[in-house]
């Protein structure tokens, strides 16, 4: 078996829909063993596009089935008297408990961390939220859209002279996934030096926020607000079309730039100009020099001159489409991408570790778990209760 | 106050955001974090957007940048292409829990300090390198930044306007992205240290991290082989769900709706009626298949609204809104302020910048809350304290090594980037506008 590196730390996971599912994957896929607690329909997300062949269904799911790997499933009626009832013993045999519910809903269900932690004074608790558990905005409802608005990254994303444009999808709940994740982990690790439990608090808006450059300190050093950036903006890392694509034709950083031998590499003897080959030129005719690279480039093949280029050191980024990703030979080398075999969905492709380690690697060990998998095994066995028990809550509607 | 991490030491050679930021977020938690530069290749982050814009002086004790990625860490400098400031480096590996770095490879090889080196100086270090692309693999000694990722990722191409090229975050985002993950994988490490004792060899690879949060792109793919659409910021079930001008100059709201109720809100909210009625839009399978329509309309309304003042109407009647808060409006927020989000760090004098708040982090632990704010360390601040206090240097080493340029207060080759003046970065469109007492209003607003 391998080693891992969360070993015997026991998750107890409310939480749905991505931000949540996230932390808890992260945690699950390094060890940590995740017993996810999903209302009786099930976590939202099983009802999330896209899914396998476009057919909806609980199980079919693709982002489901990313965002709860290594997990257990069981159901819980947490508006039900056994349902809490049940969820308070698992409170007690575990090391954290992670939910992103709105701020009011744990404790209008008395399960506020005031009450938890006297059921288990180590317990540290998570909550993700929009807005976090304290202040004006706390109720504030939101969307991925509304986080980056909020988080100060809207503003600065787009076209200068166009309505500002967020990243397609849900990357202010990623963020805030993984740093959830970090946040619990220092916690346990207090934990495991001290036995002390805490609360973590952490907001979707501060993670949009924490990750910026030149917002808030533009206005701090400078007094000035800095704007989506025009076209031509002397920054040489901006994208630029190709012939057959996009890339970044980004030669170097700050000082550490050659400028004569990026014009040599490049052959474009104009460039071989004062007005270009410092920063601080650059910076002054921006617009020039954006006008000399976009014609330049967009005659060029992308990968052709990204590989030369890295021969040269030119640090070029390409912009790959999903195709090119998952035929990456990079990503190939470094068996990124990991086959998953789950009842519902067959064998799939997932992206498998966002990062190596090299004693406690990142695994695969199940798949997602269909809705309830585990009721018979964590609430029948494990917590003592007979089939007829069983039977009944499920009769019940308690799980 | 101590942070959960007290008593961890980092050995920090990074540079930049992806490393810097990742340990400056350990550092805030309580971590010893001891950041190594070099006085002869300036890190530009010392050289760029200094206060006030003004280069004069010592300009490297002065950027914004440096300052945002590096505070509450020890800093020294060292000059590791000769070989005794490699020894120093090896000396300080040698009593430290993490060393973390974001080199290519082939530096790291060149200077012998890839994993199977270091941990014969100490066998239960754990490493950290993040590059762009993997420590192995055919294109580990590319060079990259924030933007080559994102295109690498997959994240760029799957973003722009509808109908419109791929676009691209306006700062290294996926510098963050990966940062962010490396919080959580030098966690990791720390917690199987706890357990076991050993150390281990962690492995970023900034595009990595990035795929793996777009799963609904590259899931996609995988089973039904789409790809290839860009819808702006429309959503793919919800609608309206975008961002809309409101009054005054570029100035913007974003609005999420998803469900019945909701948008019933909207009209009543914005005092359309009519909408609320029309068969276009009464149901939400109808507003998604109308949606461009729907934003038009929307469009014309909101532009009559302060942003805010529509944020506050909106929420208030149940709608997922929020005002599209640029620089002065996300340092001002009063959520955020009433978080105590941003951290006032009070400088050097020598720096001649005055106290300043800086964002904090994302996360607060109730029993272990964060360190108190200590500012990024000056050039070669903190050499005597590291060489002399944990590696016992004496005064007469330390007089060598400086004379030897291994250690020193300064850039050796001192090259700051002159930025245009304001009214020239305005007219050229990077700026929106700037203020001239926007000293006076961030001291009243952050007294520290």
């Amino acid at each position: 078996m391998t080693e891992r590196a969360l070993e015997g730390v026991k998750v107890l996971d409310l939480t749905h829909h991505i931000s949540g599912p996230y932390c808890s994957k992260l945690l699950a896929d390094f060890g940590a063993d995740v017993l996810k607690v999903e209302r009786p329909g099930g976590d939202p997300a099983r009802r999330m596009a896209p899914f396998l062949h476009d057919e909806a269904g609980p199980e079919k799911s693709l982002v489901f089935a990313y965002l709860n790997t290594n997990k257990q499933s069981v159901t819980l009626d947490l508006k039900s008297e056994k349902g809490i009832q049940i969820l308070k013993s698992l409170v007690e045999q575990s090391d954290v408990l992670v939910e992103n519910f709105a701020p009011k809903a744990m404790p209008s269900l008395g399960l506020d961390y005031e009450a938890l932690q006297e059921i288990n004074p180590g317990l540290v608790m998570t909550s993700i939220s929009n807005f976090g558990q304290t202040g004006p905005y706390r109720d504030y409802k939101a969307a991925d859209i509304v986080e980056y608005a909020m988080g100060g990254l809207l503003y600065i994303s787009g076209a200068y002279d166009r309505e500002p444009l967020k990243h397609s999808f849900n990357q202010a709940q990623f963020k805030a996934g993984t740093d959830a994740a970090s946040a619990t982990l220092m916690a346990v690790y207090h934990q495991r030096l001290t036995g002390e439990g805490q609360r973590v608090d952490v907001s979707i808006q501060e993670a949009v926020a924490t990750g910026l450059r030149d917002v808030v300190n533009n206005f701090t050093y400078s007094g000035a607000v800095r704007r989506r950036q025009p076209n031509h903006s002397g920054d040489l890392s901006r994208l630029r079309a190709s012939a057959d694509g996009h890339l970044i034709p980004n030669p170097g950083i700050g000082a550490g730039l050659n400028w004569n031998t990026l014009v040599e590499f490049l052959d474009l003897p104009e460039l071989d100009d004062e007005k270009f080959d410092t920063p601080s030129a650059r910076l002054v005719n921006a617009e020039e020099l954006g006008r000399i690279l976009d014609k330049y480039f967009i005659k060029q093949n992308k990968y052709e001159r990204f590989y030369a280029a890295h021969e040269k050191r030119f640090i070029f980024g390409v912009v790959q489409s999903p195709k090119e990703v998952m035929a990456d030979p990079q990503f190939e080398a470094r068996n990124y991408f990991v086959d998953i075999d789950h009842p519902e969905l067959g064998t799939l492709k997932y992206p498998g570790a966002p990062f190596e380690m090299s004693s406690t690697p990142w695994e695969a060990r199940t798949a997602a778990p269909v809705l309830g998998q585990h009721n018979q095994e964590v609430i029948g066995a494990r917590l003592g209760h007979t089939p007829d028990q069983l039977a009944q809550m499920r009769a019940m509607g308690v799980i | 106050m101590p942070g959960p991490l007290e008593g961890v030491r980092i050995i920090e050679m990074g540079q930049l955001i992806a490393i810097p930021f990742a340990m400056k977020m350990l550092a805030d938690m309580g971590a010893q974090v001891i950041r190594l530069e070099s006085v002869a290749r300036l890190e530009s982050y010392r050289s760029d957007s200094v206060y006030q814009n003004d280069i004069s002086g010592e300009f490297w004790n002065k950027g914004a940048n440096f300052y945002e990625q590096n505070r509450n860490k020890l800093g020294v400098t060292l000059d590791l292409s000769k070989p005794e400031g490699l020894q120093v480096l090896r000396n300080l590996v040698s009593i430290a829990d993490v060393f973390s770095e974001n080199f290519t490879p082939r530096v790291i090889k060149n200077f012998g300090l890839e994993y199977e080196d270091l941990r014969k100086i100490k066998p239960d270090i754990i490493m950290v390198s993040s590059t762009g692309y993997g420590f192995y693999g055919p294109w580990s000694n590319f060079g990259a930044t924030g933007p080559a990722t994102e295109g690498a990722a997959g994240l760029a191409y799957q973003t722009g306007y509808l109908g419109g090229g791929p676009v691209m975050a306006e700062i290294p985002y996926t510098d963050y992205t990966s940062g962010e993950h490396t919080v959580f994988a030098v966690m990791a490490a720390l917690m199987h240290r706890l357990r076991t004792g050993q150390g281990q060899f962690v492995d970023i690879s900034q595009t990595q991290a990035t795929s793996s949060t777009i799963p609904e792109v590259l899931m996609d793919f995988s089973a039904n082989g789409r790809s290839g659409q860009r819808f702006g910021n429309q959503d793919t079930v919800m609608s309206p769900h975008g961002c809309y001008p409101c009054r005054g100059d570029d100035r913007w709201i974003t609005i999420a709706v998803a469900t019945d109720e909701e948008w019933q809100a909207v009209c009543r909210v914005l005092g359309q009626n009519g909408w609320a009625a029309d068969p276009r839009f009464n149901d939400s399978f109808s507003r998604w298949k109308n949606r461009d329509e729907l934003d038009a309309l929307i469009g014309t309304v909101t532009s009559t609204w302060d942003a805010h003042e529509l944020m506050h109407a909106l929420q208030k009647d149940g709608v997922a809104a929020g005002a599209v808060l640029d620089s002065k409006d996300l340092l001002f927020d009063p959520h955020l302020g009433q978080r105590n989000f941003y951290e006032v760090v009070t400088h050097h004098e020598s720096t001649g910048i005055p106290p300043l708040p800086y964002a904090g982090r994302p996360w607060k632990l109730s029993k272990t809350p964060a360190v108190n704010s200590q500012p990024a360390p000056l050039m070669g601040e903190h050499n005597n304290l590291v060489l002399s206090g944990l590696l016992g240097k004496t005064a007469e080493e330390m007089a060598e090594l400086e004379e030897a340029g291994i250690i020193g207060y300064g850039p050796t080759n001192p090259r700051p980037v002159q930025r245009p003046s304001l009214d020239e970065q305005v007219r050229q469109g990077r700026m929106q506008r700037y203020e001239t007492d926007f000293g006076e209003q961030v001291r009243r607003a952050f007294p520290g």
